[in-house]
């Protein structure tokens, strides 16, 4: 699939300015090479909207010429279909791969293959209206352009390097934030003749900040073990993801509630705060409880059980690592209220790893590991202080070196760039927990008089039962949980029933609405995306 | 083999057939998630394999029209791949519901109805595979990697899912649970001699057994009773020799239908075993896929191994289908 939108990328680029040579051979590789549908969200989107590209560009063509045996028509139909659904879905469950620096490219330029090329102009519109939908998403969570909160999938570079990846790039191309870079996706969607709603410019460059910002998305499909929050959808399993980011001006702080919401590469929650340069900046803090499993394995892969975890790591390297920088895991449970936010993990004996790692980065500044058990430090314009609930000892980023040894382009290339001057405070527990308070320095005197008001915070936790902890954050809220147990929040239990599917000063959508209202300083734009391409009289699949 | 089909005119007279293996070339597979090479090979040779069809990321099986060989059915990540030519040309015939298609059974009545399992639920065609439909309402658990149609009654099939097996005797129309171990079914098997006989292979359970067309189950042999079993085999002209192969349990062999059993792994050179299948042409010879080492072959019921070809294979399935017609 990663073959085949370059592919058309180039044959609807290059219409009528291609040899006689070249045709045929492109015509000879559709009709010999049999492009891989893939395991992924992405894979599909990337497979249907080239080939319904190709498709309208070689129309009418038979079964004979196809590698798939079937004519244009048909898999035009088809991909328009799948396309149909895909949309469907996101827009009225969420998306699976939510929320991905890297991976919203792998969304944008097959809808953009689409918004630019699609012969249909009803399709063609909807692509370009979900275009505006995913920038949207981005731009409600984003820093200067640098993606934050929960993601579903991110690799170490990014993680290290937030504001080097796709989504940044297409935010200083669709709304003139962060720092220009080469990305060719994004130039893909420059080539289509995309421009984004005024309003989301507006929404990226800051305006109205401090905000909440509630997402319900869900998890890739489910293939096994899905669980007893698992719904249908059509033949597939998801459950729901709830997200809740705070917005501030300096930094955002935003979480997922932990689990394991996507096989690989989940980051359940992180804090970013504003930089000068973010394409250079290491501007990330965030915990994460390493796992890696069959079980995780063939829920979400069709691999067989005791291969799982290799396969896995034979492209996704440091998934079996025990200083990986990304993972999901079962045994985690995260909220968060405003710039405020509570971990607790249950460890099992048998778990392959046993311990929680946080990244202190590089960009860090004044860490101090108080004698109260807190530890502070300066990020930004903005103090963080963070509180194990077991003691850890220090230790390199990448103490394994795995990445540090060369781990394959994808994973470790440039290593030595990013990579290094990391510390990882590891703690190793089986019940165990944290809190994280998070103030812009604006807000207190000193750095000095942060610290004293969050030493004085009410805080008490248990480990010898749950964990179970309660603390008192420094806008007074309580958040209190037992784990296993729904958080509360000033002792009411959070409503995770009434997530909505978008919440946040611009947009209120419910779980199932399959539209997008968006409004701000007096522009809008709204988009629904309920009936739009049936209305041209395509098969409903 | 996951291929359970009637016994039909073909197979009657002695045909002699050809035997294919899917497979992924993962042995040497770094910092990629593509294998180096994969399909569905057919075996030309000693130890030589050339690519059987489209070269199709996840070929999990191969099944054929018992009564017309030249109609196969490529099990596939994308979806079922079709041909009506014996390979010259192919046709995808499933639409973008169906993914992770794992095996097929053709009915015993009526060579157009076909089943076949699939990672997201099982499926039906009722025109010899040229279009499929879900068959998973009811069932509470859609996962399925294996089934078997009853190559005596039509309408009969037995579906391997995530917690046990189901029945269904109206041609997947409803389904019912049977009295199995409630763990994922990763093989099963009918014997083509003694048609009450079947043999699972389960994941974390080891192998069962039924004697009564698969209305119940009972575990055998204890020496595998917690492994996870991918491959299990019946010979065909002699119900009492069974074979198993699993997870660190290489292979173990029972001749008196499943009451004692033995180790017959040593030979191998690893005792990961994703597929077995005995040769129909040659009673007694059986076909081991090992992790990433490749195919081999014994034919003293696994006291001895040769090397048989597929170097660095993940292997899938084996398919033995009856030689071309024309």
């Amino acid at each position: 699939m990663f073959w085949m939108y370059q592919m058309v990328m180039v044959m609807t680029a290059g219409q009528g300015r291609l040899s006689t040579a070249n045709e045929q051979r492109f015509d000879e590789l559709w009709r010999t090479y049999w492009p891989s549908r893939g395991d992924t969200e992405n894979h599909w989107v990337m497979y249907y909207a080239s080939l319904r590209i190709v498709s309208q560009l070689r129309a009418g063509r038979p079964g004979a010429w196809w590698f798939n045996g079937r004519s244009s028509d048909e898999n035009a139909a088809e991909s328009a279909a799948y396309i149909r659904e895909w949309i469907r879905v996101t827009t009225t469950q969420g998306q699976g791969e939510y929320d991905s620096p890297g991976y919203i490219g792998e969304y944008v330029v097959p809808l953009a293959l689409l918004a630019g090329w699609e012969a249909d102009p009803v399709r063609r519109d909807e692509a370009r209206r979900m275009i505006d939908y995913l920038l949207f998403d981005y731009a409600v969570d984003q820093i200067n352009g640098q993606y934050a909160g929960a993601h579903s999938r991110v690799y170490p570079r990014q993680i290290l390097l937030p504001g080097a990846t796709t989504a940044s790039a297409l935010g200083w191309l669709a709304f003139g934030v962060g720092d220009r870079l080469q990305n060719a996706q994004a130039v893909v969607l420059a080539l289509s003749g995309y421009r984004p709603p005024e309003v989301l410019a507006a929404i990226a460059q800051g305006a109205e900040r401090p905000y909440v910002n509630r997402e319900r998305k869900r998890t890739r499909w489910r293939i096994r073990h899905a669980g007893p929050d698992a719904f249908r959808v059509g033949e597939r399993l998801t459950t729901p993801v709830y997200k809740y980011s705070y917005v501030h001006p300096d930094f955002i702080l935003g979480s997922s509630q932990g689990g394991l919401l996507q096989p690989i590469q989940q980051q359940t929650w992180n804090l970013r705060w504003r930089v000068d340069a973010p394409s250079q900046a290491s501007n990330t803090f965030f915990t994460v409880q390493p796992h890696s499993s069959p079980y995780e394995g063939t829920m979400y892969f069709t691999f067989d059980w005791d291969a799982s975890t290799d396969v896995i790591a034979r492209s996704k390297v440091d998934y079996d690592s025990p200083d990986k920088l990304a993972s999901g895991s079962p045994y985690e449970q995260v909220f968060q209220e405003g710039p405020a936010l509570v971990g607790l993990s249950h460890i099992p004996p048998g778990a392959r790893f046993k311990h929680l790692s946080t990244l202190f980065s590089r960009d860090l500044r004044d860490v101090v590991e108080d004698p109260s058990g807190w530890i502070f430090a300066r990020a930004g314009a903005v103090y963080l202080a963070y509180r194990p609930f077991v003691a850890g000892q220090w230790k390199e980023n990448d103490w394994t070196g795995l990445l540090r040894g060369g781990a394959g382009a994808w994973i470790s290339s440039a290593f030595d760039t990013w990579g290094n001057g990391h510390r990882v405070l590891v703690s190793e527990a089986p019940r165990n927990g944290y809190v994280v308070q998070v103030a812009p320095a604006r807000d207190f005197a000193s750095y000095d008089a942060f610290q004293s008001a969050v030493r004085a915070l009410p805080l008490s936790f248990r480990l010898d039962r749950g964990p179970e902890v309660a603390f008192t954050t420094l806008s007074g809220r309580v958040l209190s949980a037992g784990y296993g147990e729904v958080p509360k929040v000033d002792g009411r239990p959070i409503d995770y029933g009434a997530w909505p599917l978008f919440d946040n000063p611009f947009a209120h959508e419910k779980v199932g609405s399959g539209q997008l209202s968006v409004s701000h300083g007096g522009k809008e734009f709204k988009s629904d995306f309920r009936s739009a391409a049936d209305a041209n009289g395509a098969k409903q699949p | 083999m996951a291929v359970s089909a009637p016994v039909s005119a073909l197979q009657a007279s002695g045909t002699a057939h050809e035997l294919f293996a899917a497979a992924s070339m993962t042995r040497s597979q770094r910092n990629s998630s593509i294998p180096t090479d994969w399909g569905m090979f057919r075996r030309d040779g000693r130890e030589g394999w050339s690519l059987f069809g489209p070269r199709i990321l996840g070929v999990a099986g191969l099944a054929y029209d018992p009564f017309n060989p030249d109609v196969l059915l490529l099990a596939a990540a994308d979806g079922v791949v079709r041909s009506e030519d014996r390979g010259r040309s192919w046709r995808l015939t499933t639409g973008w519901r169906i993914a992770d298609v794992r095996a097929f059974a053709f009915d015993a009545g009526d060579p157009l109805r076909v089943y076949a399992a699939t990672q997201w639920g099982p499926i039906r065609s009722v025109d010899g595979g040229r279009s499929w439909e879900s068959v998973a309402e009811g069932l509470p658990v859609r996962y399925s990697q294996t089934l078997v149609a009853d190559r005596i009654i039509p309408g009969r099939v037995l579906l391997g899912t995530e917690s046990g097996i189901f029945l269904s005797e109206d041609a997947a129309s409803s389904w019912r649970p049977v009295n199995s171990p409630p763990v994922t079914i990763l093989r099963l098997v009918q014997s083509a001699s003694r048609p009450a006989l079947l043999l699972a292979g389960t994941e974390g359970r080891g192998a069962w057994r039924s004697r009564d067309g698969g209305r119940s189950w009972q575990p055998v042999d204890p020496g595998s009773a917690k492994a996870n079993l991918y491959a299990v085999a019946i010979r065909a002209d002699d119900p009492d020799v069974l074979a198993i192969g699993g997870w660190a349990t290489g292979v173990r062999v029972s001749t008196d239908g499943g009451e004692t059993w033995s180790a017959r792994g040593a030979g191998l050179p690893n005792p990961w075993v994703q597929a077995l299948a005995f040769d129909p042409d040659h009673p007694g010879r059986l076909s081991a896929a090992v992790h990433e080492e490749g195919s081999y072959v014994s034919d003293d019921l696994g006291r001895t191994w040769t090397f048989a070809g597929l170097y660095g294979a993940y292997g899938h399935d084996y398919a033995f289908v009856p030689a071309a017609s024309r």
